[in-house]
């Protein structure tokens, strides 16, 4: 009994040492001795790097061994507590690292209400957003975001600039709502945007959460736009993007679900997500926010033009298939962002 | 007192009243999956309990499994019996999201009905039963006539036990789909609607009152007189120095 209570004392302790392992290093201060805080950032939004000045603007920034990154301060990377959140901040890291900047990751921090105040207050730099949610947050759900990409991220830009925080450019890849059938069910009843839902309502058991009635995004949607009547069609509810609708669905005790559409399991059961053609979900296209206190230590340009490169060669199957590696086959964050930057040319294998 | 003033007001709002996601409808359902289970439970927990009790073997299997059922946490089995439930259910007239809250709120049934109907039985005074056998009766006669009804109280309670557990408990089965007041509290936080949630809430507490009020009358009307607690075990004799009095039958 006594070894018992000492081998179960020491698993405790062994797996607490463990949690503490992962999450944050020490925080540094914003600068480093040797930097100059530019008090305004110059027109062409370069800082001052110890040891060199420019007058001018290199004319072309491109990716460098030595890095711009080399003498400034590291870059602290934040996340929120999903995981593929957590994923392209260490995507968007290890490019930041191949480019000579260091960094300090504080992955899974929790949700946006923990981490949007955090790098408000300077806690960390750099995190990616999702354009749609993250405006809707910020404006306390005012419906200013909407279906067209560039419209949510210049006026997430706008609102993010009160804060001092700016957006960086965004990816193809958007993980929103997705309403998501078997393929099966879209063979057989010609299913392939939204709009075709309304003529086979009733023949569908609708997976839908709790929620639904009262959110404009979901109920709002489905009965304004594609003439969904919620009195006469069955409904089954469970929360939207979880592992119980998409079991539910796979086994056919639904036919038509709410899922994310970079769940892995649109990949892994082979579903067929239906087409917002009235563009009733906000875009939610990820794209990097990051401190202006922090882009005025660095060549601004040549920072952006690294994580927009990697920005724009992510699209949702990319993401979604990186997804089921991480999510479903449980790999290492770092395994699966460095392998999907080789493969994209980012990152020079064995570097 | 705003908040409560709109919970009254919520209760008030005839709407909440009709329809499948009404009031009555989903009492209903949280009635009939808690009373399913119960009863089967009861059917399974009972005459196993009662051998074992009787018989005085199998005490170790009988403990073993009331701890086993206690330990296994309800939430973890609906996730577990969910997806299967759907494969079970198929062609079925049984909802598969009825199956896993019904197998899960069994399980928490049992242990307490099992455990009080072995206990109950083998607390009943040796002495009492000896008696009984040196009159002639024989094993089941003894279980029937003396034992079964000396062990009721502790039999009831123990049914009390895992009838105010059960319909606390079912509203677990919203979490996967299912009906009863369970959905009340899911949409409530689904929708970050506080009232609607309280509402729910206070519904499930409020049943399970009235489960543990209905069984305690139940066990002081099914027990016999002489065992209620209380009651003297020789009743006291009236003497004309007490002057009037009334029947002591009455006194309780």
């Amino acid at each position: 009994m006594r070894q018992l209570r000492m081998l179960a004392l020491g698993a405790l302790l062994a797996a607490l040492f463990g949690a503490c392992g992962t999450g944050g290093g020490g925080r540094t201060p914003g600068t480093s001795p040797g930097t100059p805080a530019t008090g305004a950032p110059s027109a062409s939004g370069a800082g001052a790097t110890p040891g060199e000045t420019q007058a001018t603007q290199p004319a072309e920034t491109g990716p460098a061994a030595t890095g711009p990154g080399a003498d400034v301060p590291p870059v602290r990377i934040g996340s929120a507590g999903f995981y593929e959140s957590a994923l392209m901040a260490e995507i968007y890291a290890q490019a930041l690292e191949a480019n000579g900047y260091q960094v300090e990751r504080q992955l899974q921090i929790g949700p946006r209400d923990q981490t949007m105040p955090a790098i408000q207050a300077g806690e960390f730099d750099l995190m990616p957003e999702y354009i749609g949610s993250s405006l809707e947050f910020l404006n306390e759900g005012a419906g200013e975001a909407s279906a067209d990409s560039e419209a949510t991220a210049e006026r997430l830009g706008e609102v993010l600039a009160e804060s001092e925080i700016s957006v960086l450019g965004f990816t193809p890849a958007q993980d929103t709502n997705a309403f998501v059938v078997r393929e099966e069910t879209a063979n057989e009843m010609q299913l392939e945007q939204m709009s075709d839902l309304a003529a086979v309502q009733t023949r569908l058991t609708w997976g839908l959460p709790p929620e639904c009635e009262t959110n404009p995004l979901c109920g709002g949607a489905l009965s304004e736009e594609y003439g969904i009547d919620f009195d006469s069609i069955e409904i089954v509810e469970l929360g939207a993007c979880g592992a119980e609708i998409a079991t539910a669905l796979d086994e056919e005790a639904v036919d038509i679900g709410e899922l994310c559409s970079t769940q892995p399991d649109i990949a892994q059961f082979g579903f067929v997500v239906l087409d917002d053609d009235k563009g009733t979900q906000p875009a939610e296209n990820i794209a990097p926010i990051v401190r202006n206190d922090y882009l005025e230590q660095v060549d601004r340009e040549a920072f952006a033009a690294i994580l927009d490169e990697v920005s724009a060669a992510m699209t949702t199957e990319d993401l979604t298939a990186l997804n089921v590696r991480v999510g479903v086959d449980q790999e290492d964050f770092d395994v699966v962002a460095s392998d999907w930057l080789t493969e994209n040319g980012f990152v020079v294998e064995g570097e | 007192m705003g908040f409560l003033n709109d919970v009254v007001a919520w209760f008030l709002d005839p709407e909440q009243w009709s329809g499948n996601d009404g009031i009555p409808a989903r009492v209903a359902e949280h009635l009939q999956i808690s009373a399913s289970a119960i009863l089967v439970a009861a059917a399974i927990a009972l005459p196993v309990g009662l051998f074992i009790g009787h018989f005085r073997r199998g005490t170790a299997l009988a403990v073993g499994l009331a701890n086993a059922g206690r330990a296994i946490p309800s939430y973890a089995l609906l996730a577990i019996l969910f997806a299967p439930s759907i494969v079970l259910t198929r062609g079925t007239a049984i909802d598969f999201r009825f199956l896993p809250t019904f197998l899960a709120m069994t399980a928490l049934a049992i242990p307490p009905i099992l455990t009080n109907a072995y206990v109950g039985v083998r607390e009943v005074d040796t002495e009492t039963v000896e008696a009984a056998r040196g009159m002639g009766m024989r094993g089941r006669e003894v279980l029937r006539h003396v034992e079964l009804p000396l062990a009721l109280p502790v039999i009831l309670a123990g049914l009390r036990t895992a009838s105010v557990q059960v319909v606390a408990t079912a509203a677990l089965g919203a979490v996967i789909g299912g009906g009863g007041l369970g959905r009340y509290i899911v949409q409530g936080i689904a929708r970050h609607d506080d009232i609607r949630l309280f509402a729910g809430a206070a519904m499930v507490a409020l049943i399970a009152l009235v489960a543990e009020l209905a069984f305690a009358l139940l066990q002081r009307a099914a027990v016999s007189p002489g065992l209620r607690a209380g009651a003297r075990a020789v009743p006291r004799r009236r003497t004309l120095s007490d002057g009037p009095q009334l029947d002591p039958a009455d006194a309780r």
